[in-house]
């Protein structure tokens, strides 16, 4: 019965589905794989650079590329190479922490705004409609700047402003799926609504949040760096990309490099996400929500 | 065992059910008949609890669990317990982040099973379905769709709930498989005995399974008498209106007398 | 059961519904706004008194109190905040901490230069953008098609700033053609204008070749086709006329990226204008103007973004559900 079942349409279904399984399973390892090396790269670095990211050095001072500093020096005589590996840290991992910290944010406000009624649904999704209305970069430069330029600071008014995004998805996208048969069923199967949520609801908006958040994180990258490069975030003698660029403005006849290579790590990392978030976003597509 | 008794349902003003009473006895089949539209799922909804609407008194005597009555309307939280519900879109009605095993363990959630008991009886049920073991594992998207409405039934039967809701549980299936599917349940009905009310606008399919019609049109009970009579005499112009449009298409068979039998037989 | 309950419908009910929307989010904007100066570090009366008095280092604490008394400062939170905002509801936006001059006359006076190189950059971005993704719809999968979307996500991925350094590095320090900094003759738009459409472009080909695929493969359009209406006519007739008037209400949805855009790149080449004005005022605390001008930057969204709606509504409905459903096309191609 089961055999006369499995017709060719089925078949059909099935291959084209594994088919797709595999190749996000080999998208997956890919980038992981990446990751692993890259990481292990950047590890290395600190370890064998020879060079200390914030000691000046007055003989070397903006001397252009060479075997000794790759990427040449800054008007301090720093290394410019070892600079930005450490200002990674800052602009990536910043990054990183910041969208972490509000997707899960913005995730929890748009689930309990979706199914803790409607008085919830109507004050949390005003309050994040009127968040969102500020434009986030403009809303940073006001809140980093009247307490204060800082590290600290910027990182708060970041955080301020970048859960919005990921509370309107988990509640459009949360409310559409409570209303799906398969809940229905957890629902008259007597499931508790904290386990409908767990089990059934977040699964199934995971990869949408997942590619908002890759989003999220390449456009953080650029408020961190564009915030830096302003003044008004990571401060110097701190090696963030951004800050370098600063830095590296007033000498940009006499040394060059100074600016080209920070733009060219933002951009880098910045595409590196971006296209990695698209590629999972096409491979995601028709197996989840959206 | 189930009773409903002059259920109203009204969205916005406007009317979907109006006075349906009904009451199905144990073992038994009812099949709710119409055109779509006339309120046939949103009945079942409204007795489940999904759907808010008025009656005089609803009451459903499961054997295994407490009797429920409601009066006026519904109290708490939704769902019939000693019931179980199988869709039409076996794979809207299935996660397809969770395999099949596991969509069927969980509607034995509130028995809080240990693993062992999971394990037997997802597997029982699967071969009351008919479904090789190794189904449990697979998800949604791997199955066909006649599989996945195997395990929707099975999700049911895995509760050995004794009454089971269809709602047109074979129209998104193709001819066979509706075929194969029906074979099934009518197996597993004179295998355990359970009640069936089956939503379906397939008159054939309703003659195979029916002990009572109801037909429903504009929310309104068209007719509600045993099948053997509604297939041999009408009782409005309408149900022979239907029974004749069945008729044509061939679903039912032309010569009206022992309607019920000779559709089993082309079953 | 006849009861009858007032509800709202139709075209004039959702319109009635979005204004509701629209005054509740304007009022929290206006107090988060509010909040964010009201909890700011540091003395305000201080900051009042050496805009008064430049030349003063110190102040007499019964001066301080007096100022305190004048701008309600010891009110309780709400009241400060309800007052302002009546004040600021009647069009009374105060005077700048810093030149004592109405706020109101010192932004009039900037954002002329805003809009200039707004309207500039948005005309050869938008101009830049539709070349581009005709060439690209016009045999997809093509290398002009490769091209342009490469040229798209390196866009996106580009900060502004540094593409504004390197043009200035290249056409101002170089070559010497075109100046690098500053405000006043016509070329000194060029480059600032340049930086800020390559974003536009980078963003709107993306949107536009979407919605261009997408018209391009719809049923009417395959209709069409075996009727025998040749490509051209098929794609400046009937693709254009059905895809670009969407897609170029999406950049309005996008225009809060826009207006940080310009904010960035007008501090980049230290142009005067509404950007500037705001980082002057944050680094001096003056808080009028930083109400001011934060309020003005959230209107301006809010109110683009509801009008692009209510036109996409009267366009076709179905554009504004793919405008909620937002992320497929429309908001992840922002910035």
């Amino acid at each position: 019965m089961t055999v006369a079942e499995s017709s060719v349409l089925a078949e059909q279904v099935d291959l084209k589905q594994r088919l797709q399984n595999r190749s996000l399973k080999r998208f997956i390892t890919g980038v992981c794989a990446v990751l692993v090396v890259l990481g292990a790269l950047v590890c290395a670095g600190f370890f064998l650079t020879p060079y200390a990211p914030n000691t000046p050095d007055f003989l070397n001072r903006l001397s252009p590329p060479s075997v000794a500093h790759w990427f040449g020096t800054d008007q301090l005589g720093r290394d410019v190479a070892t600079r930005l590996l450490y200002g990674g840290l800052w602009s990536v991992g910043l990054a990183l922490l910041i969208t972490v910290f509000g997707a899960i944010a913005g995730t929890i406000i748009g689930l309990a705004a979706g199914h803790f009624g409607r008085v919830a649904d109507a004050t949390l999704m005003r309050v994040t409609d009127s968040f969102f209305a500020f434009p986030e970069l403009i809303a940073a430069i006001t809140i980093a700047g009247v307490l204060g330029p800082s590290t600290a600071n910027m990182v708060l008014a970041l955080i301020l402003v970048g859960w919005m995004r990921f509370a309107r998805l988990a509640r459009g996208l949360s409310v559409d799926i409570a209303h799906r048969d398969f809940v229905t069923q957890a629902k008259l199967n007597g499931l508790p609504s904290r386990l409908i949520l767990w089990r059934h609801i977040l699964p199934n908006i995971g990869p949408s949040l997942l590619v908002l958040w890759t989003n999220s994180w390449s456009r953080t990258i650029l408020s961190i760096s564009g915030l830096s490069f302003l003044g008004f975030g990571v401060q110097p003698p701190n090696a963030e990309w951004g800050a370098m660029l600063l830095d590296g403005k007033a000498y940009m006849q006499t040394a060059p490099h100074l600016m080209i290579f920070p733009g060219l790590a933002i951009l880098v990392s910045v595409l590196a996400i971006n296209l990695t978030g698209d590629r999972l976003r096409d491979l995601l597509g028709s197996g989840s929500a959206t | 065992m189930l009773l409903v008794d002059n259920l109203e349902m009204a969205i916005g003003g406007k009317p979907i059910l109006d006075d349906v009473s009904f009451a199905v006895e144990q073992g038994q089949t009812l099949c709710i008949a119409g055109e779509s539209g006339s309120g046939k799922s949103s009945l079942l909804k409204a007795i489940n609890g999904l759907m808010p609407a008025r009656f005089d008194r609803l009451c459903f005597r499961p054997q295994t669990h407490r009797e429920i009555t409601h009066e006026g309307q519904w109290h708490g939280k939704p769902g019939l317990r000693g019931s179980r519900w199988v869709m039409q879109d076996p794979i809207a009605a299935l996660n397809p982040k969770l395999t099949l095993g596991r969509s069927i363990g969980e509607s034995i959630y509130s028995k809080k099973p240990n693993a062992a008991d999971l394990a037997s009886a997802t597997a029982t049920a699967l071969a009351d379905v008919e479904l090789p073991p190794a189904m449990a594992e697979r998800k949604p998207s791997e199955v066909s769709l006649g599989q996945a409405q195997r395990a929707c039934l099975a999700r049911a039967l895995i509760a050995r709930p004794t009454l089971i809701f269809f709602d047109e549980p074979l129209s998104a299936l193709d001819a066979i498989v509706q075929k194969q599917i029906a074979a099934t349940m009518k197996r597993i009905q004179e295998r355990y005995r359970i009640t069936f009310v089956i939503v379906t606008h397939d008159l054939g399919f309703a003659a195979a399974f029916a002990d009572q019609m109801l037909v429903l049109r504009n929310g309104k009970v068209e007719a509600y008498q045993p099948a053997q009579s509604f297939f041999e005499a009408q009782a409005s112009r309408y149900c022979v209106d239907l029974v004749d449009a069945a008729r044509d298409l061939g679903s039912l068979p032309q010569a009206a007398e022992g309607a019920r039998n000779q559709a089993e037989v082309s079953l | 059961m006849t009861i009858r309950t007032f509800r709202l419908s139709g075209p004039l009910g959702s319109l009635a519904k979005r204004l509701s929307g629209l005054m509740a989010v304007l009022f929290g904007v206006s107090f988060i706004t509010f909040t964010m100066t009201y909890f700011a570090p540091g003395d305000k009366a201080a900051a009042i008194a050496h805009a008064r008095y430049p030349e003063t280092q110190s102040f007499p604490p019964e001066i301080l109190e007096g100022i305190r008394e004048e701008f309600s400062l010891n009110e309780p939170f709400l009241v400060q905040f309800f007052q302002w905002l009546s004040r600021f509801v009647q069009g009374d936006f105060g005077n700048s901490f810093a030149s004592n001059v109405p706020v109101w006359d010192v932004f009039a006076a900037n954002i002329t230069e805003t809009l200039t190189l707004t309207a500039v950059s948005l005309v050869i971005g938008l101009a830049a953008a539709f070349c581009l993704s005709a060439v690209s719809v016009w045999r997809p999968g093509s290398l002009a098609d490769r091209l342009a979307v490469a040229l798209a996500s390196i866009g996106a991925a580009m900060p502004n700033y540094w593409l504004g350094l390197l043009l200035i590095l290249l056409f101002a320090a170089h070559l010497n053609w075109l100046p690098a900094y500053g405000t006043g003759t016509p070329a000194h738009i060029v480059l600032p204008a340049v930086t800020l459409a390559f974003w536009i472009t980078a963003s709107q080909t993306r949107l536009l070749r979407a919605f261009f695929l997408e018209a391009k493969s719809a049923p009417y359009i395959e209709t069409l086709r075996l009727r025998g209406v040749s490509e051209s006519e098929i794609f400046w007739r009937h693709v254009m006329r059905h895809a670009a008037v969407p897609a170029l209400t999406m950049i309005g949805l996008d225009v809060a990226a826009l207006l940080e855009g310009t904010v960035i790149v007008e501090l980049t080449f230290a142009r005067g204008g509404v950007g500037s004005l705001l980082a002057g005022a944050v680094l001096s605390r003056d808080y009028p103007m930083i109400l001011f001008l934060v309020m003005f930057f959230a209107l301006v969204y809010v109110l683009i973004n509801s009008l692009i709606e209510i036109i996409q509504d009267a366009l076709d409905p179905k554009a504004s559900l793919l405008g909620a459903a937002g992320p497929a096309v429309g908001k992840e191609a922002r910035l």
